[in-house]
């Protein structure tokens, strides 16, 4: 053990580790302001926030913990998307495969879904704390805006992914879901006053949702798309912009004493 | 506060540490689930293999055993010792050093040849070089190098054939010297080559990979995986009979013409093929699962997917019988059904029917035709008594009769007519087809009616027309014109309308009464609604089935335009695949399982049940009908099958390749027409399996034979009938069989001078002959006949043909009687039935002996001279 010191010196006084680190660490306020200075990652994050800011009976976690089951979810996602094929005569099969045969598919299909159960219940929650704290009043107006919109996407996020099973649950959910944007008014064609913009079932916001009359193989690449693609990119953006907005807007909202 | 803190982060590191614990016993759990949980075959494969191990090992070892019984090892310690022995001799001072200096002298030989050679693929590489210089400069002096060149080839290939000379020399020398020890050790590797090959197929066992084994049909892009854990399923030894290691049952039918690499098991079997977590998955018996593994006789409905024509299909006899039903009940009548296009009408013809029955009767028989036969295949269309003699109105009006009734009851027959009508009754055999109070019908097939009540319910001027001439009421009846005589007829219609009477029968309307124009309109209205015309043809009906438009596919066939009809009820041709959220359970929702097969048993058993306002009518099926009718139900699907995998129907073949179907022409046609005989025999294709095919009766049977057959009909082979054909049939056994007597030749047919028996003889002899059948026996000119016929009756006992066939009063009844086979058979066709019986009746049991033609030849002789003195 007294070689210890040694080790680390040569482990830490190299190019290596220097070109990484950048400088030493000490544990002083300034050092520790200036790890998440240098992090590309933290310094999203505010550098320091109150004690008082931070207890669990106050934010629950809430927001954080739902990041944390976005992390899981893209990750699994990514996987995920290896063994899957978004057309009409592959994806269930796929999807049975994932369970029958690909090596920790199981584990792999059910923490993607259970995730994102997890997440739309967890990210309800965080809401709801924000909303009893009153975290949305000034000046964290513009991030409440922010967080209605990631709300929504998560939303959106559950609903196309329901289709890409490709089973009777997601088929029919998916039927039933894009049938209510039929009853959109101007917008749907069985929407009130859809007339006017001469609107049918071929060019309604039911047949853009769906790339066609009906759910087919159309829908289900769309709804791939939109999944995997599309709308976690418009999340994460809204996500950074999210974290920045807590910094900028006087860190997380702290109990009112 | 700081203590505070502190107790609060142990507390805090506490359930860190329960945390951490967890996760990483959830993580070895996830990897043993990964490993072994969800992958349940590899346990199974693993003992398989541990099975087959034993198998194998127990064969060596009785192997081995044998081997030493029969003093295999003493012959082998034998060689062992002898082999020493040379081996001594080989190893003596002399010798060892012979084969030293021989090896040496070898070597230096074998080296300098190995040289040489190379100097010599060097020289003619040089040679070479330079021909081609001296071709592209012709300059002399590449000429002279070249010459010189071929000297030095020459020179050193003739060195090279001494020093080969020189070295097979040694080589044989060498042989010589240990031969004796070479040749033993090659009888003793071969003693021992049984014995480890064996040892090998053990150890190949156990190389084995524990795998997936997965089965792909390519073109239709459909998996299975089941072969993963049955294992053994296509193994040629049985290794265990447990599952899921057996090997598959009747393997002969299913797996040698079903390769299960090719087809995979789910193509038959149904089930969740790709599923290898659990057994319950993968045979598809779990929830949601729409399509349940079919084992049994219910796999047979799978046949239907890709054979067209599953008549007499080895394999397929439950779903061949079931199909039968469809027949039966006529369910084409209603529902769209692939393959059923062309079946004519189930029911008779209603035309004219007022001119044939009793109105009470009609009415009695409309409300409930069970109650009336208990084997009446008409269902009950629960009409109340109002409804059902508004149906026999338009009927009735539509013959252009009254609502009338005649009564035989009370008349006093003539009791010498009756005799004679009684007489001719059994002697034209009409209880084959028709029963009488539970006797006869045997020829179940023609669904011929019961007519133990028919005398309460027809005329006597209809029975003596219909009798007369059966076509004319109804073209295309299965009834045959017997030829008798007018005065016959009338002494059978007074036999019949006075033997067979019914004590229930009541004639309302001795006295006719007029039909109200209302009635008859609510009878067509009624009419129309449940579809009667599909089933009987109705005047003013005709055009009541609609062609429809679109060309879709079903099944197997592809139907013409001509043949889309619009039916009253759903099309069937797909309802064996149909999703089960398009099956309206109805109120029977809670009560019955939830999937397709319980769904289609119990609309077969209450057919109006899941809702109000359906159509369909009660069959009463008994409860193995509707099993059975169900399994064929269940096999009509819209599967996606490979076109290399149908076996197209013969009409299907004819098709597609142009030819229309094999028609009757001529005088012949006529007469099958009259007499119906494809309702038993098959010619050409065309017919039934009841009675043997006479696709070649001509270059079968004699001339003389078929006159007195056709004049006196009777049973060829009584005793094979009455059992099942053995091999895979599982049908029941067929009754007696005879055929009826038609009095052929009694009349000319029409428009010709010819009697029926020229007729038919004629067809015979032109149409129903095939060149693979000889004329004549060979003639051998070395041998006299009489000793031919010696020889043939020696190798007739020899063989021991006389236990299945019997000449005169000896020998078994198996096969058909031979008393009299030199009458019957053409010598020709007894000589090419010796050599392969298959030939021409694929099912038949006579083993093949393989007889030489020569034996064929005696044989044939000797069954020519078995003939029967007639008149």
């Amino acid at each position: 053990m007294k070689r210890l010191p040694e080790i680390t010196d040569k482990v830490k006084k190299n190019l290596i580790w220097k070109s990484i680190f950048r400088r030493d660490y000490r544990n002083t306020i300034r050092d520790r302001a200036q790890a998440v200075f240098g992090n590309v990652f933290l310094h999203l994050h505010p550098v320091q926030v109150r004690e008082s800011a931070v207890k669990l009976r106050f934010t629950w976690g809430m927001g954080g913990i739902t990041f944390f089951a976005f992390i899981i979810l893209v990750i699994t996602g990514v996987v995920l998307m290896f063994y899957y094929h978004p057309s009409v005569d592959q994806a269930y099969t796929d999807i049975k495969d994932l369970e029958f045969q690909v090596p920790y598919g199981v584990i792999l299909r059910n923490l993607h879904r259970w995730g994102a159960h997890f997440m739309v219940i967890v990210v309800m929650i965080h809401m709801f704390r924000v909303f009893m704290t009153g975290s949305y009043k000034a000046p964290r107006q513009f991030n409440w805006g922010i967080g209605v919109f990631l709300l929504v996407l998560t939303f959106l996020l559950s609903f196309t992914g329901y289709l890409t099973p490709w089973d009777q649950l997601g088929f029919w959910a998916i039927t039933v879901g894009t049938n209510m944007g039929a009853a959109t008014p101007f917008l749907g064609y069985q929407g009130p006053f859809s007339e006017f913009l001469h609107i049918t079932p071929y060019n309604d916001i039911r047949f853009a949702l769906l790339g066609g009359a009906q759910v087919g193989g159309n829908a289900l690449l769309r709804s791939y798309i939109w999944h995997c693609v599309a709308i976690p990119l418009v999340s994460i953006i809204l996500m950074f912009v999210h974290f920045w907005r807590v910094r900028k807007d006087g860190g997380i909202s702290k109990p009112q004493k | 506060m700081a203590n505070e803190n502190k107790n609060n982060s142990s507390y805090r590191v506490y359930i860190f540490v329960f945390f951490s614990l967890l996760l990483l016993a959830l993580s070895f759990w996830v990897i043993w689930d990964d490993e072994f949980g969800l992958r349940p075959w590899k346990k199974y494969q693993g003992e398989y293999k541990a099975l087959k191990h034993e198998q194998l090992d127990r064969e060596y070892r009785k192997a081995v055993v044998e081997f030493q019984r029969s003093g295999g090892h003493k012959r082998l310690a034998e060689l062992e010792a002898r082999l020493e022995k040379a081996e001594a001799f080989f190893q003596s001072k002399e010798n060892k050093e012979k084969f030293s200096q021989l090896t040496a002298e070898f070597d230096a030989v074998h080296q300098n040849v190995a040289r040489n050679q190379k100097e010599l693929q060097n020289a003619r590489g040089q040679f070479l070089e330079t021909e081609y210089y001296f071709t592209k400069t012709q300059k002399p002096e590449y000429k002279t190098k070249m010459d010189e060149l071929q000297r030095q080839i020459d020179a050193i290939s003739l060195r090279g054939s001494t020093l080969q000379k020189k070295e097979d020399a040694l080589k044989s020398s060498l042989s010589a010297l240990t031969a004796g020890t070479a040749g033993l050790r090659a009888e003793i590797a071969k003693m021992k080559s049984g014995l480890e090959e064996k040892l090998e197929k053990i150890a190949n066992n156990d190389k084995v990979p524990v795998e997936i084994k997965q089965v792909h049909i390519k073109d239709i892009d459909k998996a299975d995986r089941c072969q993963s854990c049955h294992i053994g399923i296509d193994g040629k030894r049985q290794v265990s009979r447990v599952q899921p290691f057996t090997r598959h049952p009747a393997s002969f039918v299913y797996i040698d013409h079903h390769d299960p690499s090719k087809f995979g098991c789910t193509f038959c079997h149904r089930g969740q093929g790709r599923a290898t977590t659990s057994v319950a998955k993968a045979h598809g018996k779990v929830k949601h699962f729409d399509e349940p593994m079919l084992d049994g006789d219910m796999t047979q409905t799978s046949c239907l997917n890709c054979h067209g024509d599953i008549k007499g299909l080895r394999g397929a006899e439950q779903i061949v019988n079931s199909t039968e039903l469809i027949k039966k009940y006529g369910c084409y009548s209603c529902h769209k059904i692939p393959g059923y296009e062309t079946v004519g009408d189930v029911g008779p013809v209603l035309t004219e029917v007022g001119t044939k029955v009793n109105y009470s009767w009609a009415v009695k028989w409309l409300l409930d035709p069970k109650k009336y036969f208990s084997t009446a295949r008409m269902p009950k269309f629960f009409f109340t008594q109002d409804q059902a003699e508004s149906i026999a109105d338009y009927l009735f009006s539509m013959s252009g009769t009254t609502r009338h009734d005649v009564d035989y009851s009370g008349a006093e027959p003539d009791a010498k007519l009756v005799e004679q009508g009684k007489a001719l009754w059994s002697q034209a055999r009409c209880n084959l087809c028709h029963t009488t109070g539970g006797r006869g019908g045997n020829h179940i097939k023609v669904y011929a009616p019961d007519l133990s009540k028919v005398g309460s319910k027809v005329n006597k001027e209809w029975l003596f027309r219909w009798i007369k001439d059966p076509n004319a009421y109804f073209p295309g009846t299965k009834m045959p014109r017997f030829r008798f005589t007018d005065a016959e007829i009338n002494s059978l219609v007074e036999y019949i309308t006075s033997e067979y009477l019914d004590d229930e029968a009541e004639a309302k309307y001795a006295q006719p009464v007029e039909i109200k124009a209302a009635s008859i309109t609510k009878g067509k209205d009624l009419i129309q609604k449940y579809g009667c015309y599909g089933c009987h043809k109705l005047q003013g009906m005709e055009e009541m089935v609609q062609i429809a438009p679109s060309l879709k596919r079903q099944g197997v066939s592809f139907l013409r335009k001509d043949e889309m009809r619009e039916k009253i009820g759903t099309e069937l041709s797909s309802i064996g695949s149909k999703p089960l959220e398009m099956l309206d359970f109805g109120k029977l929702k809670k009560s019955i399982p939830n999937d397709r097969l319980s769904y289609l048993k119990q609309k077969l058993r209450d057919p109006r049940g899941y809702r109000l306002g359906l159509r369909m009518p009660d069959f009463r099926l008994s409860e193995s009908e509707v099993n059975e009718l169900s399994a064929v139900l269940y096999g009509f699907t819209d599967a996606n099958v490979p076109v290399r995998f149908m076996v197209p129907s013969r009409q299907e073949l004819d098709r597609m390749a142009g030819v229309t179907g094999y028609k009757f022409t001529g005088d012949f046609a006529k007469v099958i027409a009259d007499v119906k005989c494809t309702n038993c025999h098959s010619i050409r294709g065309i017919g039934a399996d009841y009675a043997p095919d006479l696709s070649i009766a001509g270059s079968k049977l004699q001339e003389g034979w078929i006159r007195n057959f056709l004049a006196n009909p009777d049973v060829i082979r009584p005793l094979l009938q009455q059992m099942p054909k053995l091999g895979l049939s599982l049908g029941k056994p067929a009754a007696k069989i005879t055929m009826p007597k038609f009095n052929l030749g009694k009349q000319n047919v029409e428009d010709t001078n010819k009697s029926d028996v020229d007729v038919v003889i004629n067809f015979f002899q032109q149409e129903l002959v095939t060149s693979d059948i000889p004329k004549e026996i060979p003639v051998i000119t070395t041998m006299t006949l009489p000793d031919q016929i010696n020889r043939g009756k020696m190798l007739y006992d020899n063989k021991g043909c006389r236990s299945c066939h019997q000449i005169g009063m000896d020998g078994g009844a198996l096969g058909p009687n031979l008393s009299n086979v030199g009458n019957r058979l053409l010598p020709g066709y007894i000589f090419k039935h010796l050599e392969n019986a298959r030939k021409f009746k694929p099912d038949i049991v006579e083993p093949n002996y393989g007889f030489s033609e020569r034996e064929r030849i005696y044989l044939s002789n000797f069954l020519m001279t078995l003939k029967l003195n007639t008149k």
